[in-house]
């Protein structure tokens, strides 16, 4: 359950790749070669590693449109672990396995898991211990280096503080824990132990005020077709977070998260692991199931230790009848304009007070938007020409029908001119993307009450709790062009 | 290399981490080393430095001792500076780093062994440091350093199993008496033990039944006779057979010491919670008289938790005790989960990714095979999957696993309607695709055909739409004949008996040559013939029309006008194809037309020669000597290859064929010869007396230099030979050519030298150098070499820079043969009275005086002016030297000896000469003082 070595590597677009950091754990290399005998293939340095891994992700030569090592059909990429062939070696020595990889926002990270089963015939790769561990691993250290939103310079700023972060987390490649920015020292005057041991995630203890505050934020992703052939589909997901300021050591709290009367059950439950125990019944309910009325729905029961951090206490699913807002889009071509009809009804169960509310038209494929002669019966409209974007603005709240439309229409400069392109935006293929989040609700219903939040410790916390309603994926589909969907299970 | 300053080491250490190979190419592991074990001693160098030194050896300590000596000194001077750094909260950093290094540097120099004192030594101050539990000695400051002698007390355990197993009752004390979140370090070290104490007591003989208990309460010294026979380090749960104890052992202790542990699991990270369940599976699987129950009471938790690591190790639960401790309900339920899981939108896509892999591993209670291919669970049904089809918007990993697993689910429901979607899906990246999609999404779209292919290659309903599609695809973007070109290929290989891959070829066929002629354009024109090239590949397509095509496209188009040498080659290389082509008769007088047509009217010389060729192949050898010379370069020697290229088909191995490596180190050198070995031209051997008659010599001699090549040259002999030992890969070298630069102007241009071959452990070859100087300064030649090795490839690689000294240069007076002592003197007057400033502007005198020492001043001059002796005179001890320098420049030399120190008296005629001479003498004559001393 081991590691062989770890890199990090920068790669912004156009330029070739860096590897800013690496990091081999010599005593696990000799197991590896021990293990593995005649096919053992060592960790190469790292300019050797950097190209074969960003020619496997697909980002060398972006200049040439087919290069067989990068694209060739054979070359399956849709295992979690890459297969390096690294040059100037050959026959069976010559592929590094299993190469884990995640990237994001210019930055890859790669970890090489030590293989403790016999190496041929190659085992598969849920049957090595090491590779969950290499990607939590890899997960830790992206959160690490770009969580909360940081920066380049703080990622520069983190990356140096890497090696000693290591240290604690992964001193001799085996992942101990996620690597933390801060290392809180433990105290100078060291609190005479206890009768209870400190978990190993949770570092200190909190002193000060004692404050639990529970957060149900949900996320609804749509796609309407407006189409008798198909059908509409949205579904809604969503994640409690808590952040717990108590004094103890093992404080527990207990949240229990209710629906309402008829709500339809919360599915695949995921747990946090400080959760010290969950029923049965929390975990039956499964997206891939048939639902039936019969199944559970709540209350929800999470006991749990709180670390000291903010965390994701659950995630959640679930299959809610109605979408938030139903929309309509129809396009059709006159001559050289594109006339424009939307109506968008919000559904009266939710509730009409936004924080913002926004309806994106973009066109793509027909050069720039020259003419527009549209109106709109609530809100305002904002015209990007360049960007050929049409913006809907539609504020805090819907009228008292709950129906607003737009309707009118555009030219562009044509096909051949400046202007965003998009393969899938062909013809009348067109969508809408709404933006909007209202406070206060959950459209599964979920919610948590401050009275139900239970707290096992000596001082009575303030305890708070909050709602929301994200939109994401929401689309609304052009009705008279065809949708990219295929014709498969429906699905999102 | 010199030590360098503190302030360095960054940088140093930065160069080597980046590259040690690199690095070490201008230093030793040796220098390195020891520099850095100096400095680590210099109590001037700050922590924060010697923390940073310390980083080469905990990442490539075998590169730095690179034999088991080096290692155990290393560890002992390592050992040394950590007792020596004094124990404060400021120093905990560098020690924790020096311990990290010693346990690095002793694993992995394979030292932890009984009699060896310093890994004795070290293990015993890593259990020492661990033993102080709660920070009650030492306080909380010094925390982090029993955390790593943890850890190295583990690594130790995981790499020489079995060595902690006697002392399994003192870690699990220290692991009850921690209460600091350090417990975690003591929990695993105690379960890594454990495990392993079990599994060494597995493979003893007569185990007795109170042996269990006894190795729990045991308390002894390290266990080293147990890494004499080390164990298999592979996880037991991926062996084919897991060890067992016998059933009558006492298990009342490890079931308690167990169920303690899982009790406390909760308090661990995720990470180490899961390696510890891992060590604890393998425990209980190894004691069968333990049931697997004793987990129970974790499934709920592990079964809905959001850790991936977790989940994994659940999962490997499942695999070692199937039915004995899940249902079948259990087993429905996990399957379920994982589904979900593989598709929950608050998962991460590696994650998804990993779980999509479970699923087509997972452990089954009742496998209906186990050969380790993917599989799909029997339990999974069209009807759960359906959860994971794909749609467009999926980054390609996650689009093309599902289809995959789908893919996988259709095939076993042998489901129409379920093909029937995914062949929309691929539908709708082709309609993506032919809106020019990126080219990510392009690649995605053959991959997903390629995957249908691999499992709907039998339905025929969907295969010839899909070969209508591509060609379809293939009309309006013809640069995608590539991504085609693969996809057949791929397809062939995986496919070995199916007709799809040669019916889509022959369906592109037949699309390139109904093209209008109007419609090829030079840039698709170039995509087609390889479309065609590929075609002509094939035993099953005929021929016929691809001929008719290229004859009709030559005869009634520009292009054999225009002369592009490109499209000339892409047409050759159909041609080739179809040389190779079993059915050649049938196209065998158009091809011969072909050929006859491009060779006359194809408006560029080679590819006129080529044609010509091809068609002299053609016309005048039978098929089987065809096709036998054309085969040659397939999978023979590369060597083959190079010399028949121009009959190649292009391929990549080709292109590295033809490419120039470059040597990361030198390969070749060149040693100079011995004095004794050069053959200088020798004219120093005299003929018989007064062969010359009373003629005027000095005319006569500068007579000889009207011919501008007399005595211009200087000829060097070197042997050719290998730098060191060199990669076995060079150990044949052929084709060597030897390339040579000057670095001043005083040379003319050295040319070349070839050497036919060098083999390592034959004698060396002898190279002659022959150079011509203007000036004859001393100097320096760049010398580089290519070569071509065995297996055909060529390489580049440079030499040391190779010295050309003064006395180098030196050649004897350049006079016929037959010409008497007495000549040569005479010659030897005129020519230093010639020379006397007063004659010419250019000459200088010089005197050197030195003492002589025991040697005596005979055997100086022989030794070094042997071959450059006009006369001697004994008494009084007098000599001359002529030395001659070409192209045409004199330094003569008299040397008296008088009482106790010679003199020389110098004349040249190029006074630019006098300091290399002077320089020269002094180093002969010092040569001669100090081995005489």
């Amino acid at each position: 359950m081991s590691i062989r070595a770890l890199w990090i590597i920068s790669q912004e677009k156009g330029e070739s790749g860096k590897v800013r950091f690496s990091r081999r754990y010599p005593t696990v290399e000799s197991r590896a070669s021990r293990m593995g005998r005649g096919s053992y293939v060592p960790v190469p340095e790292d300019s050797a590693l950097l190209r074969p891994l960003l020619t496997d992700l697909g980002l060398t030569d972006p200049e040439k449109p087919f290069v067989e090592a990068r694209d060739g059909c054979s070359r399956l990429h849709r295992t979690a672990a890459l297969e390096l062939v690294l040059e100037g070696r050959q026959g069976a020595g010559a592929a590094l396995w299993p190469v884990l990889a995640i990237s994001q926002g210019g930055l890859i990270l790669a970890c090489l898991p030590l293989v403790e089963a016999p190496p041929v015939p190659r085992p598969p790769l849920p049957s090595l211990a090491s590779v969950s561990q290499g990607f939590s691993l890899l997960a830790g250290l992206q959160a690490f280096l770009s969580g909360s939103g940081a920066g380049k310079a703080e990622v520069e700023s983190r990356l140096a503080l890497l090696p000693a972060a290591l240290m604690q987390a992964c001193p001799l490649g085996t992942p101990l824990e996620t690597p933390q920015l801060c290392q809180p020292l433990p105290p100078p005057t060291v609190p005479l132990a206890g009768p209870q041991k400190q978990p190993a995630w949770k570092p200190g203890v909190h002193r000060g005020r004692a404050l639990v505050s529970v957060a149900v934020s949900e996320q609804v992703r749509s796609m309407q077709y407006g189409n008798r052939a198909r059908t509409d589909l949205w579904d809604v997901y969503g994640t409690v977070t808590c952040k717990c300021d108590l004094e103890g050591v093992l404080p527990t709290v207990t949240v229990t998260l209710s629906l309402p009367p008829n709500g339809s059950p919360l599915q695949d439950i995921l747990a946090h692991p400080c959760v010290s125990s969950l029923d049965s019944s929390l975990l039956t309910a499964s997206s891939v199931d048939e639902s039936d009325g019969s199944a559970f729905s709540g209350p929800y029961k999470f006991p749990f230790s709180p670390p000291l951090e903010p965390f994701h206490l659950c995630f959640y699913t679930s299959q809610v009848p109605v979408p938030p807002i139903l929309g309509s889009y129809q396009l059709r071509e006159e001559g050289s304009q594109l006339k424009i009809t939307v109506n968008l009804k919000l559904h009266e169960s939710v509730r009409n007070g936004f924080e913002y509310c926004e309806a994106h038209l973009p066109f793509f494929n027909r050069g720039q938007l020259t003419n527009t002669d549209l109106r709109v019966t609530s809100g305002q409209l904002e015209v990007a020409r360049e960007k050929s974007l049409l913006v809907w603005v539609l504020g805090q709240k819907f009228p008292k029908s709950r129906e607003v439309s737009l309707g009118g229409s555009v030219s562009f400069s044509g096909a051949g001119s400046l202007g965003p392109v998009d393969p899938l935006c062909t013809e009348l293929t067109a969508y809408i993307k709404l933006y909007f989040r209202i406070p206060d609700v959950t459209l599964s219903g979920c919610s948590v009450d401050q009275h139900s939040v239970q707290v096992y410790s000596s001082v009575k916390p303030r305890i708070t709790t909050s709602r929301e309603l994200i939109s994401s994926e929401y689309y609304i589909w052009n009705s008279t062009g065809e949708a990219p969907v295929s014709s498969g299970p429906m699905r999102l | 290399m010199a030590a360098p300053n503190p302030e360095g080491w960054p940088q140093r250490v930065a160069a080597f981490s980046c590259s040690p190979s690199h690095f070490l190419s201008s230093t030793t592991p040796e220098d390195f080393l020891s520099d850095l074990l100096q400095d680590l001693k210099d109590d001037k160098v700050s922590e924060s430095t010697k923390v940073l030194m310390l980083g080469p050896l905990q990442e490539h300590p075998t590169i730095l001792c690179p034999s088991p000596q080096v290692g155990e000194q290393t560890a002992v001077s390592l050992l040394g500076i950590f007792s020596r750094t004094a124990h404060t909260p400021k120093s905990v950093n560098l020690k924790c780093h020096l311990m990290l290094s010693i346990a690095t540097v002793l694993i992995s120099t394979s030292f932890v062994k009984q009699g060896v004192k310093v890994a004795e030594g070290f293990l015993d101050l890593l259990f020492q440091t661990a033993q102080d539990t709660n920070d009650q000695k030492h306080g909380g400051m010094f925390r982090p350093l029993r955390a790593i002698a943890c850890d190295c007390l583990r690594e130790m355990e995981t790499c020489c199993p079995g060595l902690l197993s006697h002392k399994l009752e003192a870690l699990y004390s220290l692991k009850q008496q921690e209460m600091t979140p350090l417990h975690q370090a003591y929990t695993l070290l105690y379960g890594v033990a454990l495990r392993n104490a079990v599994h060494c007591l597995t493979l003893q003989k007569d185990v007795m039944d109170g042996d269990l208990k006894k190795l729990l309460a045991s308390n002894e010294g390290f266990a080293w006779k147990a890494t004499e026979k080390p164990l298999e380090l592979v996880q037991l749960t991926t062996m084919s057979q897991i060890p067992v104890l016998p059933s009558n052992v006492e298990t009342k202790e490890l079931k308690s010491v167990v169920s303690l542990l899982l009790e406390e699991c909760y308090l661990l990270t995720p990470v180490t919670q899961a390696a510890l369940l891992r060590e604890l599976t393998q425990v209980v699987s190894m004691v069968q008289s333990l049931s697997p129950a004793i987990f129970k009471s974790q499934l709920l938790r592990l079964f809905g938790t959001v850790e991936i690591s977790l989940l994994h190790s659940t999962l490997q639960m499942k695999g070692t005790f199937t039915d004995s401790l899940f249902t079948a309900e259990d087993e429905n339920f996990l399957l379920k989960r994982l589904v979900g899981m593989a598709q929950h939108p608050l998962l991460s896509t590696p994650q998804k990714l990993f779980y999509i892999e479970c699923i087509l591993h997972f452990p089954e209670n009742r496998p209906i095979s186990s050969n380790g291919e993917e599989s799909l669970p029997v339990l999974v049904t069209p009807r759960m999957a359906a959860s994971l089809f794909p749609t467009v918007f999926n980054d390609s990993s996650t689009m093309l696993s599902r289809l995959n697993i789908l893919s996988l689910v259709y095939l076993e429901d042998d489901e129409e309607e379920g093909i029937g979607y995914i062949f929309d899906h691929l539908m709708a990246l082709h309609k993506i695709v032919d809106h020019h999609g990126t080219r990510e999404m392009t690649t995605t779209f053959f991959r997903a055909v390629y995957i249908f292919m691999q499992n709907f290659y039998l339905n025929e309903k969907y295969t010839i739409d899909l070969i209508e599609s591509l060609s379809e695809l293939y009309r309006r973007h013809y640069t995608l004949a590539p991504n085609l070109i693969n996809l057949v290929d791929s397809t062939q290989k995986l496919l070995e008996d199916s007709s799809w891959p040669t019916d889509l070829l022959k369906a592109l066929q037949m699309l390139i040559v109904e093209l209008p002629l109007q419609q090829l354009i030079h840039q698709s024109l170039y995509w087609h013939l390889k479309v065609l090239g590929r075609v002509a590949k094939e035993e099953q397509a005929s021929q016929r029309s691809t001929v008719r095509f290229l004859l009709n496209l030559l005869i009634n188009s520009s292009l054999c006008g225009l002369g592009d040498w490109r499209i000339g080659n892409a047409l050759l290389s159909v041609c080739r194809n179809l040389l190779q082509h079993p059915n050649l008769d049938q196209v065998f007088i158009e091809l011969a037309d072909l050929l006859q047509f491009m060779m006359h009217s194809f408006e560029d010389v080679d590819i006129q020669d080529h044609a010509r060729f091809y068609y002299t192949l053609l016309t005048n050898l039978s098929k089987e000597k065809l096709s036998g010379v054309l085969n040659m370069g397939t999978g023979e020697s590369q060597a083959k290859i190079r010399s028949l290229s121009s009959i190649m088909a292009e391929s990549e191995e080709l292109s590295s064929c033809l490419t120039v490596h470059r040597t990361r180190q030198p390969v070749l050198k060149l040693v100079k010869l011995s004095e004794d070995g050069i053959s200088k031209p020798d004219h120093s051997s005299s003929g018989p007396e007064d062969s010359t008659p009373d003629v005027d010599l000095l005319k006569v001699y500068q007579k000889q230099f009207l011919n501008p090549e007399f005595a211009s040259v200087v000829i060097l002999k070197y042997h050719l030979t290998f730098a060191g030992e060199v990669d076995a890969l060079y150990h044949k070298l052929f084709c060597i050519c030897l390339h040579f630069e000057q670095t001043d102007s005083n040379y003319e241009r050295v040319s070349d030298v070839s050497v036919p071959c060098l083999i390592y452990d034959r004698k060396p070859c002898v190279v002659s150098l022959t150079l011509k100087p203007w000036r004859p300064y001393p100097t320096v030649l760049h010398a580089s070499a290519i070569f071509t090795t065995e297996d055909g490839l060529s390489w580049h690689t440079q030499l040391d820079p190779i010295p050309i000294g003064f006395p180098d240069l030196f050649l004897p007076l350049p006079v016929p043969v037959h010409w008497s002592q007495g000549s040569r003197e005479q010659l030897f007057h005129q020519l230093w009275k010639s020379l006397c400033p007063e004659e010419s502007s250019q000459s200088a005198t010089s005197l050197f005086c030195f003492e002589v020492g025991e040697r005596s001043l005979r055997e100086v001059i022989e030794s070094s002016f042997h071959k450059y002796l006009v006369s001697k005179q004994l008494n009084p001890e007098s000599y001359k030297v002529l030395l001659f320098l070409p192209p045409q420049f004199y330094v003569l030399l008299k040397i008296k000896n008088s009482e106790d120190a010679a003199s020389v008296s110098i004349i040249t005629d190029n006074w630019k000469l006098l300091p290399f001479i002077n320089s020269y003498i002094k180093c002969i004559t010092d040569y001669s003082a100090d081995r005489t001393q």
